[in-house]
């Protein structure tokens, strides 16, 4: 009988569900959201490329040597590992912005596995391309010492 | 004696959360033969830790292999992991990992509970329970930053640390939630309703809960003092965080659910002792070291017994990794209890034992 009066009065009580899209959920301060990159502070060690578990973030290379940093937030889980091994503080931020859902084509994970791969070959290449210029150089300074001792 | 019939439930079935697939064989409504049938769900966890991921980076990986006890997981390995490079974690990590363990039990019993009254027929109830949940997801995301993938634990201790602005809302949130647990508590206690679908519902004797070694809550309501944190001391420090054991004897679907209340009393005390005497001390202690030998590492999950086995071979990536789910434990023994059920309380008394298949298939 008491459950009875009390389910009575739920119907003029005030209810608890929240409509989410239009009123904002509890988010505390330290939520864990979208991983940011400073790319001035980076001393670009790649040490947070090593830890991601997930493997959401990757540098290519192109030929000169300039490292650009990739990241993807569909394939990211937000464990926050890689600003935990950040040696520079900033450089790369958790911050608590939640990232947004994957509606376009563009969010879903589609290209990045191609990216990935990408960005491993160009890294291999620049590799490649600093081992020519080095043979060059040493060829390059034996000819010099060759036509020096000629002369 | 009547005529046989063969009435199979899930693998996908309304009242069944989980793909858990029986075929029961009934006689005048009346379950005389159970065969359970599990494995739907295999996603290989197991080999991808020991083959793509780094030791490091496997906490991770098993925390994602159960979305309710995902920080049982991974202290779990974090536990055998540190035992393999041999360090001993700082105190306060302990204590924070202790923390998020408790409060995961509260939120996962009473998610379990909520089931066990929607399955008996008592919506209202469900939606009362869930309602009462909901405190404790928001700071679970207070603490770890995650609603449900906590990401806390890591090899050598804990990613990040207990801010005072939120242990103090803990704590006064924990106060509004104690006369919302006498209220449930009463409920489940005294409704007539709920009492016909859950009262002598699959029970199981003390002597056949220890013939089939069953764990966790099952086996504590059936009278068998069975608890990782009463055996264990050295890993995690229950008992100077007040831990007591809590035994019921019915052994059915109503004795599950008071143990389950009863533990809540004491999950809340548990997290109010950590937090008044949660002791100094960085939260990780770094280490170069590579996995060597063999570990073992058992916890308590909301559901039972954990068992984790690892094997490292001073490389980077783990050589082997066994994972031991608590329902894997209680298979046997849910088949037994479910004879001589009327078919109709079938899906109360599945929910009542609380699976998670999506531990056990891994």
């Amino acid at each position: 009988m008491k459950s009875f009066f009390k389910a009575l009065l739920n119907i003029f009580r005030k209810p608890v569900t929240v409509k989410y899209p239009s009123e904002k959920t509890f988010l505390p301060d330290d939520y864990r959201g979208l991983i940011g990159f400073n790319e001035d502070l980076c001393i670009w060690c790649r040490r947070c490329e090593m830890v991601c578990p997930p493997g959401a973030i990757v540098f290519s290379q192109d030929l000169e040597g300039k490292q650009t940093y990739h990241f993807s937030r569909a394939v990211c889980i937000y464990c926050g590992e890689c600003v935990r091994a950040c040696p520079k503080e900033g450089a790369i931020f958790q911050s608590n912005e939640p990232a947004n859902f994957a509606v376009k084509e563009s969010d879903i994970n589609n290209n990045w596995n191609r990216l990935f791969d990408e960005a491993l070959e160009s890294r291999i290449a620049y590799a490649a391309e600093k081992k020519r210029r080095a043979a060059e150089k040493v060829v390059a300074a034996k000819k010099e010492e060759e036509s020096k001792t000629v002369t | 004696m009547g005529k046989q019939y063969e009435i199979p439930l899930g693998a996908q079935h309304i009242s069944l959360l989980e793909p858990l697939h029986f075929k029961f064989t009934t006689e005048n409504e009346r379950i005389v033969d159970t065969q359970a049938n599990l494995f739907y769900v295999h996603r290989g966890i197991e080999a991808a830790c020991c083959s793509k991921f780094k030791f490091r980076q496997v906490s991770f990986v098993v925390g994602r292999v159960c979305g309710l006890c995902s920080i049982s997981h991974s202290t779990a390995y974090s536990q055998v992991a540190e035992k393999l490079v041999k360090i001993e974690i700082p105190r306060r990590a302990k204590y924070l990992r202790m923390l998020v363990i408790e409060m995961d039990r509260i939120h996962s019993h009473l998610l379990c509970l909520s089931h066990v009254a929607e399955n008996s027929g008592y919506e209202a109830l469900f939606m009362k329970t869930m309602q009462y949940r909901e405190f404790v997801m928001e700071l679970l995301e207070a603490v770890c930053g995650n609603r449900i993938q906590y990401d806390f634990s890591i090899v050598g201790g804990v990613t990040r640390d207990l801010k005072p602005m939120v242990a103090e809302i803990i704590l006064k949130r924990l106060k509004i939630f104690l006369p919302q647990l006498d209220e449930l508590m009463d409920i489940y206690k005294n409704n007539w309703t709920l009492s016909l679908k859950n009262k002598n519902a699959g029970a199981i004797t003390r002597a056949d809960a220890m013939r089939l070694n069953v764990v966790g809550p099952f086996a504590r309501a059936a009278g068998l003092a069975v608890d990782v944190r009463n055996e264990t001391e050295d890993l995690l420090p229950w008992k100077e965080v007040g831990f007591e054991m809590i035994t019921e004897t019915g052994g059915d679907a109503y004795a599950r659910n008071i143990l389950r209340l009863r533990e809540l009393y004491i999950s809340k005390r548990i997290i109010e002792n950590i937090i008044h005497g949660l002791p100094e001390s960085p939260l990780v202690t770094e280490t170069k070291a590579f996995p060597d030998g063999e570990a073992v590492a058992r916890i308590e999950a909301p559901r039972g017994e954990l068992f984790y086995y690892a094997k490292g071979n001073k490389t980077q990536v783990l050589e082997r990794l066994k994972i031991k789910a608590p329902t894997f434990s209680n298979v046997a023994a849910m088949v037994e209890a479910l004879n001589g059920n009327e078919y109709g309380s079938a899906p109360a008394i599945i929910a009542s034992f609380d699976p998670c298949l999506s531990c056990t298939a891994r």
